[in-house]
């Protein structure tokens, strides 16, 4: 079956090129150009939260720019502040002091905008919407803004792409974990948003699923190259989809390390057998420890 | 599976299996003892009378249907406004709880009188009685179904600056389904006796007076009828109502056939 919706080399410009365009990216073929602008950037971000009596210090002077097209994961321990920084990114939360930026425009702004796609720890899906009408929700939301997000062929190019056609009218009930959660993937790349915020996606699935996972979503991001901020616990998770590991320590949550991930992409299984990959999951895991033991 | 068609079919006998028993039972009793009718008729005479009558019940269960029928819906919107302002506003809730509390703890029946003063012989107290008789249940549950979302998806919804209508349209209200119709089930037969005790004050139609009447006459089978009428109308009514839950919430766990047999 010929697929519309993968990037194609040559010729007239594909859905996803075309997409690319419409979203401002300009499509997997500007990554390199766009890679000096920073799509989001952390600038001195501090961040304290009241629990009854007590204020915990979540986050601590954290600065970090993320490239346009990049993809950059967050790891660290439990508490260290991992997901606060994805949300402050995607303007759900205000930082109390530095500030932070997404594309030069607040994250409150952007949120106006319709320029993140998220995807939560779990699936989210809505329960009494079929598959088809959960990848379009998003798209259905905030109307008034010039962010239409993927035609409906292009879902469905997208959807039959990623194995999905024959769940089309399925409830998401009667779906795996594995599939509810590769809708809840598909659904943020279906609104076209420049930047993708992921809180890990994978966490509550099994390992067999979650390999497969990886790889599903570094298919996806290929065609679009939509800057992504990644929270993940899992070493192996950040090292195969990361351009970058930004490693988090904690009490208070700051950055005590960032390691560039230089492994060639596209990246498929076999990455996971070479010595380069084995070399970046060590320096990560050194970095989390010494993380961990100051 | 060769046992799947049996155990369906067993399933849709049930409920008719449960209610002959209960008949049975009655009419085994009252013959043992040989009871009065005026201590307990026997279900068959009751069902023969009601029969021979229909126009009578028919006339006077049309209206008892229609003041619960209103009283049922009034109390469902006006539960649904309230909640969803205590839902959005916890101002409103810690406001509106106290006020809540006190008409669940007033027996609404010591309201018909004053209802009956300021709308005389109109229908409209025995459908505010009906609709008091259901409000509590519908706010409680409506409340409960609205405040339910899942952080996530609220967080989702938030992501792409999702309009407060947005999100109660697309993600509260179809959250609150299954509590509403779970209230629902408990608030037909509610209306049902709001209507009937407000008949009962002072009424010239309505099966809660078709009773009264017959108390105050000895009309045993008169009596028994109406009550045999008022079940039924309660049981067509949450039948009815199971049917459209059925269908509007085939999404939802409760309607897991399998899970029933754990």
């Amino acid at each position: 079956m010929t697929n519309h919706w993968s990037l194609e080399t040559g010729g007239s410009p594909t859905q996803a090129e075309r997409l690319g365009e419409r979203i401002g990216i300009g499509g997997v073929v500007s990554r390199a150009d766009t890679a000096a602008d920073a799509a989001i950037s952390f600038e001195a971000v501090s961040k304290w939260f009241r629990r009854k009596d007590l204020l915990v210090h979540a986050l601590s002077r954290v600065s970090l720019d993320v490239r346009q097209s990049e993809f950059v994961s967050l790891i660290g321990p439990s508490g260290c502040g991992k997901s606060t920084m994805l949300r402050l990114a995607g303007g759900l939360l205000e930082p109390d002091r530095g500030s932070v930026a997404v594309n030069s425009q607040s994250p409150a702004e952007a949120r106006r905008q319709k320029r993140y796609g998220f995807v939560p720890q779990h699936p989210a899906l809505l329960p009494w919407r079929t598959v088809r009408r959960n990848v379009s929700l998003l798209s259905d939301v905030n109307r008034r803004q010039d962010n239409p997000g993927m035609s409906t062929d292009d879902q469905l190019a997208m959807l039959d792409d990623i194995g999905l056609t024959p769940f089309l009218d399925s409830l998401p009930r009667e779906l795996s974990g594995g599939l509810q959660q590769r809708v809840s993937i598909a659904r943020a790349f279906a609104l076209g948003a420049p930047v993708l915020l992921m809180d890990e996606p994978f966490s509550a699935l099994d390992e067999i699923t979650r390999a497969d996972m990886r790889y599903l979503l570094l298919h996806l991001w290929g065609q679009i190259g939509s800057t992504v901020l990644f929270v993940t616990h899992s070493i192996p998770e950040a090292v195969v989809l990361s351009d970058r590991v930004a490693v988090l320590g904690s009490r208070p949550g700051r950055i005590t390390q960032v390691i560039d991930v230089s492994l060639p992409r596209p990246r498929h299984a076999e990455v996971e057998d070479s010595d380069d990959y084995h070399r970046v999951l060590g320096e990560v895991r050194a970095a989390l420890r010494q993380g961990w033991s100051s | 599976m060769p046992r799947r068609p049996v155990r369906r079919a067993a399933l849709l006998v049930a409920p008719f299996a449960g209610l002959t028993a209960f008949f049975v039972g009655w009419e085994i009793y009252v013959v043992v003892r040989n009871l009065r009718p005026l201590t307990l008729p026997l279900p068959s005479d009751v069902i023969i009378h009601v029969v021979e009558n229909p126009g009578f019940y028919s006339r006077n269960g049309l209206v008892t249907i229609q003041e619960a029928f209103w009283g049922f819906w009034i109390a469902f919107f006006a539960a649904l406004f309230v909640a969803t302002w205590m839902a959005h506003s916890q101002f409103v809730e810690r406001a509106t709880m106290p006020v809540i509390v006190l008409m669940q703890s007033t027996p609404v029946a010591v309201l018909v009188p004053i209802f009956l003063l300021w709308f005389g012989f109109s229908p409209w107290p025995k459908i505010l009685t009906a609709m008091l008789f259901a409000w509590v249940p519908f706010v409680a549950n409506a409340l409960i179904g609205l405040r339910s979302i899942d952080s996530e998806t609220h967080e989702l919804m938030r992501s792409v600056n999702a309009s407060r209508w947005e999100i109660y349209w697309r993600l509260r209200i179809p959250h609150s389904l299954p509590y509403l119709f779970a209230a629902g089930r408990i608030c037909v037969g509610l209306a049902l006796v709001g209507a009937v005790v407000g008949e009962f004050f002072n009424s010239r139609e309505g099966l809660g007076n078709a009773a009264r009447v017959a108390q105050s006459r000895l009309l045993v089978d008169q009596l028994w009828g109406s009550v045999f009428v008022l079940a039924f109308i309660g049981v067509a009514f949450v039948l009815l109502l199971i049917a459209v839950e059925r269908r509007v919430l085939r999404w939802h766990s409760s309607q897991d056939t399998d899970h029933r047999s754990l």
